[in-house]
């Protein structure tokens, strides 16, 4: 190094070739230079700043500006110069040589580069160059002021405390405010002894500058007191690293304007002043007012919050702050990016500070941990009898149940403040979805092929950051998509949720017909019964037929396992009409879509459309009877019109009940269950996006089916009026059956009386009491024009029902606006 | 537990008829030649065993009773690909094998010849024991002949005692009015139409010259062959009883059916329509290119479509309609086919109770390839209908005046003592006329009172 330095004085400077003296001294002061801060490469100045300096420089001492134009020259053809690699410190290294105090002779000659003419940095140079012309108006103060008493504190002085401020430490003449001196508004205080005094401006100028010091106090303690405490959350503590990592630059660069303030301090004047220091930390100011907030923020947010609150800033028209806090989310939401990855490819929640914007329930996450070993790949048995047993397993299913729809919708919360801006809502409820979907599919579908699906997703998934906001949302997207199709695969290949939909259409709606008539058929007479004389395993026995006989028994076997008959709890007198359901048993994890409540929908639905069902089925028979049986055994020419009566009263309910069921069954039900299986066909979306398509189908179903109307306390009006409708059609049923009895024993009473007028004997049946039959017409008469009425009042309510499919129920039982005319007439 | 259905055909045409729908009926089940399921068949759904049953080793049998006067149409399907099918013991021809001589007494009283009626309830009795919960029976069969009309007629009035509590319907050709084969087809016809007033409960009315027109419209073919019209027939039975076979929601029995079609029961004459015939079930035919439901149903209700020829009437009306609709059918395209029908007023109805078109989608078989998307049978009970009734007895009364071709007649033994059968069988049609044309008033509903007060 010291060979080096000598044969650059010795080519440089050709005078110090042979005088030995001026050698040393020239290495000795390029020694010096080296040593200081230009050497040691802590800062590079820029180029513009550097040359623009030089030429000042050498303006000044040679005013015709021909050195300058050459300087100019030189540098360009210095920067064209590919061998030398550290240009900068090259001229800031001959920069300085010229401007060293102890000038060498001007008369040297250069030999490589122009040698800068030099002369001392520019505020120490001011009154270096002014010297000669006699002491300046501020050295008269200056010394009138020492003679007073009163000098001003010299700046060296100052400086030191200033950059002990910086440091957060008090100084001999400034110090921080302690805590209980809170009569001063001032945070910073100025200790002045009687001999110096320091200037306002200077006063300024250190409260501006201490206001670093300020908040690195703050920044520190931060960092202090996270790195001790326990509970501090990963955010945080990446926020701390961050922190901790700018405060080391931050000493740093304190080091080395102390080092430069002490290399001056053996001069009379130093490298470093008060303002010089307030350029030198004045980005620091915006720093570590940066960090200070983000300080202030991580104390009352945190995890997703704080990142949001710093995520506040990088929308700022200041590059620096823009950048600043880019960095700084770059560090801060690592582990924020290491949680979102966990959960958005393996489902999995690492949030052991809840600092993730999802929110697990500690006791469904228990229960988790309970099942899956117990039960894992395929369908969980449903229980030991195959689903046939008594009322017990019932209640042990729905608590069972209860977990399913609970588990999904409770387990995981969304936690919308804890969402990071950058991310976006749309995203957020996407993560949330793919990491619910894979949670699901791990725990609650115990899906054994999940090993493969994870592989899957994490090579599509990459490395996720904040830099990269587009190979996020890619990677969302993807993970989404491949979540939710996984989900749907699960639901409908593994656990066949469309062969339960289709069964509960099939069953509960009655779309197997012939099943639903054949058990109507078998089952119709003892529903009749009261309640309390139904047996229970008569009901399952009958089903059992009524499966066998029909298409039904074509249906799966996990299916019709689940397809039980039974007796709702019934009260005293009612009969088993009212009591009697189908009922449909599911286990997890199909209860998340088929919850209790959707079932007890599916009843309800079952409920009214198996009533439909019963009205048909006695009017089929009554048409058998009047059509069929009349024809056969009836004999009394002169009851003929009232028969004929009581068919066309009889055609209008057919008329009715049909028209009823072709609404239900068309309009309703096929249409809402197109809509379902589009979705379920398209295979997009998520859980929520499936339960939700359910929820509506069966919603739609019910309103429609049941008529509901949105009025309030007035929901069910029109479904009364047709309840009530369908017992006046039972009870015109009833008194057409024993007007049909009384025609029957008139007409054999007849032919008796015929067989005995031809001679052959025959037990002459008593005649009839001539009340019995005006009694039987009237009954009759009066349903069937009850009948009338109350369809005109159906109708009408039908025609200002606010849901359209209700009105056009209206049309279709008034196609021919029969009851609209009726009405005017 | 289905609701079985025994099919008997009677006579040339009834067979001819039932050997086609038979026929088709296994192409829709999947059903091979000889009764084995084909390997193919296993879409399931369908309800084979309303018009099927399975013999011990597995083979499909057909519920067909076959029963003819002579021997030579029995014989053509005893030597057809289709002979395996059939259960031989529930074939019956007469002993004489001489035919009815298109004569309806003669017909008739083949029935009771040479235990011709022990043998045929015998059949029809192994049959209906052989069901768990049999619903009805199926007649084919034609009015203008001997053996159909007379041997039918027979079978209708046993049946209707025998079976008190099960449906009759029947499927019958009714002569074409204008160029009847058969001259004495109006005695024939109009003796037989009483049987039907009173002893089926459902009447497909399939009209002769009808038929012919729409294979000649319809299906640009001028000269339908038997077999054309036969496939025709076919077509619509089998539509028919589509929703039987195919169970939904509803429509799974022939009581839903028919109660809703009928309101009273002498009203029981049903006219139907078919679209779109294409080459799938009838040889030559041309295809109909655009099929919606709203196309369907539209061409459904046009009267060049009906296979009954009626005259044309401002005052009639329909009683009932049923749309039976086949194929991929968005249930959405429905309701809106209703509105416009409904706006457009395209079919009229009766005055004196609600009545509407009744829609029933059914899955089609998916043996059957078609070219088209969806296809519709109407069975609708027509006030029309009343002038196929008039027609045939003015032809009758043409005859009858002149009590010509009475000799023939009046060999058989029910005549023997006067032609008071023929006045009585006129006077039920003329009755089943007149309460057809008092269905289109709204005093319909007193048509009964009327009628005594009238008497």
């Amino acid at each position: 190094m010291s060979d080096a330095l000598h044969l650059l004085v010795a080519s440089i400077v050709p005078a110090a070739r042979d005088d030995p003296v001026l050698h040393a001294e020239l290495t000795a002061q390029c020694q010096d230079i080296l040593n200081s801060r230009i050497g040691g490469h802590a800062r590079e100045p820029d180029l513009p700043h550097l040359t623009d300096l030089i030429k000042r420089q050498l303006l000044q001492s040679s005013p015709n500006g021909s050195a300058s134009l050459k300087f100019t020259n030189l540098l360009s053809r210095l920067l064209d110069q590919p061998v030398l690699s550290r240009k900068n410190a090259s001229i800031q290294f001959l920069h300085s040589l010229a401007s060293s105090p102890n000038r060498p002779p001007p008369n040297f000659l250069p030999s490589l580069a122009a040698p800068p003419p030099a002369t001392t940095q520019a505020p120490i140079e001011v009154p270096g160059a002014r010297q000669p012309k006699g002491k300046s108006k501020a050295e008269i103060l200056r010394e009138y002021r020492a003679k007073s008493g009163r000098q001003h504190l010299p700046e060296n002085l100052l400086l030191r405390d200033t950059l002990y401020i910086l440091q957060g430490i008090s100084g001999k003449y400034i110090r921080f405010a302690h805590e209980d001196d809170a009569d001063t508004e001032e945070k910073l205080v100025f200790v002045e002894d009687s001999k110096f005094t320091i200037p306002t401006p200077t006063r300024t100028l250190i409260h501006r500058l201490s206001e670093v010091g300020y908040l690195y106090t703050r920044v520190d303690a931060f960092v202090r007191e996270r790195e001790g405490a326990s509970g501090v959350g990963m955010i945080e503590q990446s926020l701390c690293h961050h922190l901790q990592a700018q405060l080391t630059e931050y000493y740093r660069m304190i080091a080395v304007l102390e080092s430069q303030m002490s290399a001056g301090a053996s001069e009379e004047e130093t490298g470093l002043t008060l303002r010089r220091l307030d350029v030198w930390i004045n980005e620091w100011r915006l720093r570590m007012r940066m960090m200070s907030v983000c300080v202030e923020g991580a104390r009352e947010a945190q995890g997703g919050a704080l990142v949001n609150l710093i995520h506040g800033y990088t929308d700022n028209g200041d590059p620096f702050v823009r950048k600043f806090t880019d960095q700084l989310l770059e560090d801060v939401s690592k582990p924020f990016f290491a949680t979102l990855h966990k959960w958005l490819f393996s489902g999995e929640l690492y949030d052991p500070y809840s600092e993730f914007f999802v929110a697990m329930d500690p006791t469904l996450a228990r229960l988790q941990s309970l099942h899956p070993s117990s039960l894992t790949g395929g369908v969980g048995p449903l229980s030991g009898d195959g689903g046939f047993g008594g009322f017990g397993d019932g209640d042990e299913l729905s608590a069972e149940r209860e977990s399913g729809l609970k588990h999904w919708e409770a387990k995981h919360q969304f936690q919308q403040d804890m969402l990071p801006m950058f991310v976006g809502e749309t995203f957020g409820k996407k993560i949330f979805s793919t990491g619910k979907s894979l949670n699901f599919i791990r725990y609650s579908c115990h899906d054994s092929d999940w090993v493969v699906t994870r592989e899957k997703m994490s090579n599509t998934g990459g490395t996720l950051k904040y830099s990269d906001i587009a190979g996020l949302e890619r990677s969302i997207d993807t993970a989404y998509q491949i979540a939710s199709r996984r989900l749907f695969e699960v639901f409908i290949d593994k656990f066949h949720l469309l062969d339960h939909l289709i069964a509960l259409k099939n069953y509960l709606l009655l779309g197997h017909g012939d099943f639903a008539d054949q058990l109507m058929e078998t089952l119709g007479p003892s529903l009749s019964r009261p309640a309390n004389t139904l047996y229970r395993h008569n009901l399952t026995a009958t089903l059992e037929t009524a499966i066998r006989s029909s298409n039904a028994q074509n249906d799966p076997p996990d299916v019709l396992r689940r397809l039980d008959a039974r007796m709702m709890e019934y009260s005293h007198g009612e009969i088993g009409w009212d009591v009697f359901t189908l009922e449909y048993k599911v286990d997890s994890p199909i209860d998340t879509v088929l919850d209790p409540e959707s079932i007890l929908k599916y009843l309800k639905l079952f409920k009214h459309l198996w009533q439909m069902k019963r009205i048909e089925g006695t009017l089929n028979v009554g048409w058998m009877r009047i059509a069929r049986d009349a024809r056969s055994f009836l004999r009394v020419p002169e009851l003929e019109p009232q028969w004929h009566h009581i068919r066309l009263i009889m055609a209008e309910m057919v008329h009715f009940i049909r028209q009823m069921q072709a609404y239900c069954q068309l309009e309703v039900i096929e249409c809402s269950w197109k809509v379902l299986l589009d979705f379920l066909n398209k295979k997009e979306g998520d859980m929520d996006a499936m339960l939700e398509a359910h929820r509506t189908y069966l919603d739609r179903m019910v309103k429609k089916v049941l008529l509901l109307s949105p009025k309030s306390g007035r929901q069910e009006n029109t479904l009364n009026l047709v309840k009530e409708l369908f017992s006046t059609i039972l009870s015109f049923r009833e008194a057409t059956d024993n007007f049909y009895n009384y025609c029957l024993s008139e007409s054999s009473r007849r032919d008796a009386i015929r067989a005995a007028e031809r001679g052959v004997y025959a037990n002459p049946e008593p005649e009839p009491d001539p009340a019995t039959l005006p009694r039987l017409i009237q009954r009759f008469t009066q349903y069937g024009a009850s009948f009338s009425e109350q369809m005109q009042t159906v109708v009408h309510q039908l025609q200002g029902h606010p849901d359209l499919d209700c009105r056009f129920l209206a049309i279709r039982l008034s196609f021919t606006d029969f009851y609209r005319k009726k009405s005017s007439s | 537990m289905p609701r079985e259905l025994i099919g008997l055909s009677v006579g040339q045409c009834g067979n001819q008829m039932g050997s086609v729908f038979w026929q088709r009926l296994c192409a829709e089940h999947g059903i091979s030649k000889d009764g084995i399921l084909e390997e193919w068949a296993t879409e399931g759904g369908d309800r084979k065993d309303v018009f099927f049953y399975q013999a011990d080793d597995e083979h499909y049998i057909p519920r067909a009773i076959m029963i003819d006067t002579e021997p030579r149409v029995i014989n053509n399907i005893l030597t057809s690909p289709y002979a395996n099918l059939y259960n031989p013991e529930n074939i019956k021809v007469a002993k004489d094998g001489g035919g009815a001589g298109n004569n309806w007494g003669q017909g008739f009283s083949a029935g009771e010849s040479n235990n011709m009626y022990e043998d045929m309830m015998e059949m029809i009795d192994r049959e209906a024991e052989g069901s768990d919960s049999l619903e009805g029976f199926m007649l084919m069969h034609s009015i203008a002949g001997g053996t159909g009309s007379g041997l039918g007629s027979f079978l209708l009035e046993r049946l209707n005692d025998k079976f008190p509590k099960k449906l009759i319907q029947t499927y019958s050709v009714f002569p074409n009015a204008h160029e009847g084969d058969v001259v004495v087809q109006p005695y024939n016809s109009i003796l037989t139409l009483k049987r039907l007033v009173n002893h089926a409960d459902s009447v497909v009315v399939l009209d002769n010259g009808a038929l012919a027109r729409i294979s000649a419209d319809r299906l640009h073919v001028q000269t339908p062959t038997f077999d054309q019209t036969n496939q025709l027939v076919a077509t619509v039975m089998a539509a028919s009883t589509q929703t039987l076979r195919y169970p939904g929601y509803m429509n799974n029995d022939l009581v839903g059916l028919v109660a809703s079609l009928i309101p009273t029961p002498r009203c029981h004459f049903l006219m139907t329509s078919y679209t779109p015939f294409t080459s799938d079930q009838i040889d030559k035919a041309k295809s109909v290119r655009r099929t919606t439901v709203l196309d369907v149903m539209r061409r459904l209700l046009q009267p060049k479509n009906r296979m009954v020829s009626t005259r044309p009437s401002k005052t009639a009306c329909y009683i009932s309609i049923m749309n039976i609709i086949q194929g991929d059918v968005d249930p959405t395209d429905v309701h809106q086919s209703l509105l416009r029908i409904r706006e457009r007023n395209l079919a009229n109805f009766i005055p004196w109770g609600p009545a509407s078109i009744q829609v029933a989608l059914t899955r089609r078989s998916p043996y059957i390839t078609t070219s088209h998307r969806v296809s519709g049978l109407m069975l609708a009970n027509h006030t029309s209908i009343a002038s196929l009734f008039k027609q045939m007895l003015e032809q009758f009364d043409k005859l009858r005046k002149k009590n010509a071709f009475m000799d023939q007649y009046k060999k058989e033994k029910m005549f023997a003592n006067g032609l008071e059968e023929f006045d009585d069988a006129r006077a039920v049609c003329e009755e089943l006329m007149k309460e057809y044309k008092a269905c289109e008033s709204s005093d319909y509903i007193n048509y009964e009172k009327d009628k005594e007060g009238a008497a």
